[in-house]
């Protein structure tokens, strides 16, 4: 349980915007910094190495680390709609009564004798394209240039919810603690040390791979490799980077098309699917 | 359950806006057109009574948004920057828009007190300077509520660019509606005291109540044409709503008979807010315009079409608002 020993990057939501901020500037001056260093060297070091691509990239030491690619793949065939995820989520966050970060939706269909549940987690989609970006008024909501992930600086959010209207999946809501947007943000605190996120951890079937999209070499970019995965409503633009394999995306909006009987339940209280 | 993230303050907020910066709009080009000519003396009276009328209701409904938020002085961070965010372009525009309407609106004050007249001749140049200002300010405010509601695929009875002139137009509507109705309902005595901005009256029809202003009518037959305007959007929403296929037509069910807020929309916003102010307005504008008749409108009917209208201006945004909300992508 070497993951739980990690109490000095506790999260507290309202210091999060200065931990984030103080990050990017130090990263930034030591990008800079290195930058200076190692950019004579590295002109000649790269005109002398030019046509291996792979020495070039050994002898880059001195390079800024390269942007990450976060992502994460959902097997739903290992999921058993245990709420794991769900629970841990709520527990490192601490989010309020009634609001949820990550949680698992039920599915279910067919007319007896020919009936089945599917289990679809979910969580906030890390889109490249994020509509939530797009319309926030402040620029409170952002994505990092350096791993990809969507987080809210609370410094600059004013609440105005117009990051939940403008999320199709629903991933979003108004803190009713903080007054502030809340939605997942991969365990920041967590993957910035070298940790995966608390759901990826508490997965008992192991249906959550988390890692660099960017490094072929990491266990999420082979599982998408080998497998045919899918993005929740790709129609919407929004490219998600969080991929499922074998996810059931039958709705309860199509029942009136014919065809099956579908019966969603979100686990997020009343709450319907968006 | 659906949650309606935006609620009354938000609907109250967008409908205050529009009859705000709609009213200001129409007595900025009443002010600088004089309504194409036609209009007689009082052109200036209405153009007073829209620059009064209008900053009130947008101070309102901001007032009621920013205090929505829960930590007003949060707002602030909005003018920390510019981006593409139709709310941030729009909270702009809305700054500009109340303090330069306040300013056009306090450029009128002086023409009620005689004995500040040479002061209100020194006010006609930068009344009208003012007043060039607030017909795209007047109208960007207007078009921005819509363009805010429009910019999110994941919401797609809102995601239409007709939305935005809907707003717009029915944003000028209620805001001719509202200084008609304050001209009624504040108005009816000073008329007398400016004889020459008033046309004759009937010999038959001397009864108070009666007005009988070349103004009026060019602002009675514009609404007409605005409501005229609103209704054949609305068709055409509806109609191409209907004729697509997946998310569109799936959302635009909640409005189409049987949805849940179908009475709402076609009682309150096409019948009472849209069509029968439009039938009362074409009962007298026809006689004018077809066989060049007196124009004259009861005070009763005056004041039951422009609440009707204003009543259709808040029905059609408390709609869309909530059917935005109760409907999204059909597939996921």
């Amino acid at each position: 349980m070497t993951y739980r020993n990690d109490q000095h990057v506790a999260h507290r939501p309202h210091e999060e915007p200065e931990m984030i901020d103080q990050q990017k500037s130090v990263e930034g001056r030591r990008a800079f910094m290195k930058k200076i260093a190692g950019g004579a060297a590295l002109a000649t070091a790269a005109a002398a190495a030019a046509p291996s691509v792979v020495s070039a990239a050994k002898q880059a030491v001195a390079e800024p680390q390269r942007a990450k690619h976060y992502g994460m793949v959902i097997d739903t065939r290992r999921c058993i709609g245990c709420h794991s995820c769900s629970v841990a989520c709520k527990a490192e966050f601490d989010v309020p009564l009634g609001k949820t970060r990550s949680w698992v939706e039920y599915t279910e269909k067919g007319t007896y004798p020919n009936v089945a549940r599917h289990f679809l987690p979910r969580l906030c989609n890390h889109c490249s394209n994020p509509p939530c970006v797009y319309v926030c008024p402040t620029g409170a909501t952002y994505k990092r240039p350096q791993d990809g992930i969507v987080v809210v600086n609370t410094g600059n959010c004013i609440g105005c919810k117009y990051c939940v209207q403008a999320c199709p999946y629903d991933a979003r809501f108004l803190n009713p603690v903080t007054g502030f947007a809340d939605k997942c943000d991969f365990c920041i605190h967590r993957v910035s040390n070298g940790l995966e996120p608390s759901c990826v951890v508490s997965c008992v079937g192991g249906a959550r791979i988390f890692g660099d999209i960017n490094d072929p070499d990491s266990e999420v970019a082979r599982v998408m490799a080998k497998n045919p995965v899918t993005v929740l409503r790709p129609g919407m633009g929004t490219e998600p980077n969080v991929y499922y394999i074998g996810a059931d995306h039958s709705d309860e909006k199509a029942n009136d098309q014919g065809g099956y009987d579908v019966r969603v339940t979100t686990h997020r209280q009343e709450k319907k699917r968006r | 359950m659906h949650e309606l993230n935006w609620g009354l303050p938000v609907i109250l907020y967008l409908f205050l806006a529009g009859v705000g910066a709609g009213a200001v709009t129409v007595s900025s080009s009443v002010l600088l057109r004089g309504g194409g000519g036609i209009f007689g003396g009082n052109s200036f009276a209405i153009a007073r009574a829209g620059a009064l009328v209008g900053p009130l209701p947008v101070i309102l409904g901001t007032t009621l948004i920013v205090f929505e938020l829960g930590q007003p002085f949060r707002a602030l961070n909005l003018f920390k920057l510019i981006n593409l965010s139709p709310m941030n372009i729009g909270s702009w525009l809305l700054g500009l828009f109340m303090t330069i309407s306040v300013l056009y609106a306090l450029a009128f004050v002086p023409t009620f007190f005689p004995k500040l007249k040479h002061l209100d001749e020194r006010l006609k140049a930068p009344r009208e300077a003012l007043a060039w200002i607030c017909v795209p300010l007047g109208l960007g405010v207007a078009v921005y509520t819509g363009v805010m509601l429009g910019a999110m695929p994941a919401r797609p009875l809102w995601n239409s660019p007709v939305l935005a002139f809907l707003f717009m137009i029915s944003a000028l509507s209620t805001g001719v509606a509202m200084i008609t109705l304050s001209r009624t309902l504040f108005h009816q005595n000073r008329l007398d005291s400016e004889p020459e901005r008033r046309i004759e009256s009937r010999r038959d029809t001397g009864r108070i109540g009666r007005r009988f202003i070349e103004g009026e009518y060019v602002l009675t037959a514009s609404d007409l044409l605005l409501i005229g305007m609103e209704l054949m959007i609305i068709f055409l929403f509806i109609m191409f709503a209907h004729l697509t296929v997946g998310d569109v037509k799936h959302a635009a069910a909640v409005l189409l008979p049987g949805g849940d807020l179908a009475t709402m929309f076609w009682l309150g916003v096409v019948l009472v807010g849209l069509a029968l102010p439009a039938l009362a307005e074409l009962i007298y504008v026809v006689p004018k315009l077809v066989y060049h008749r007196q124009f004259s409108v009861p005070r009763r009917i005056e004041i039951a079409v422009a609440t009707a209208v204003l009543f259709g201006g808040f029905a059609l945004r408390y709609v869309v608002v909530v059917a935005g909300q109760v409907t999204s992508p059909v597939t996921l």
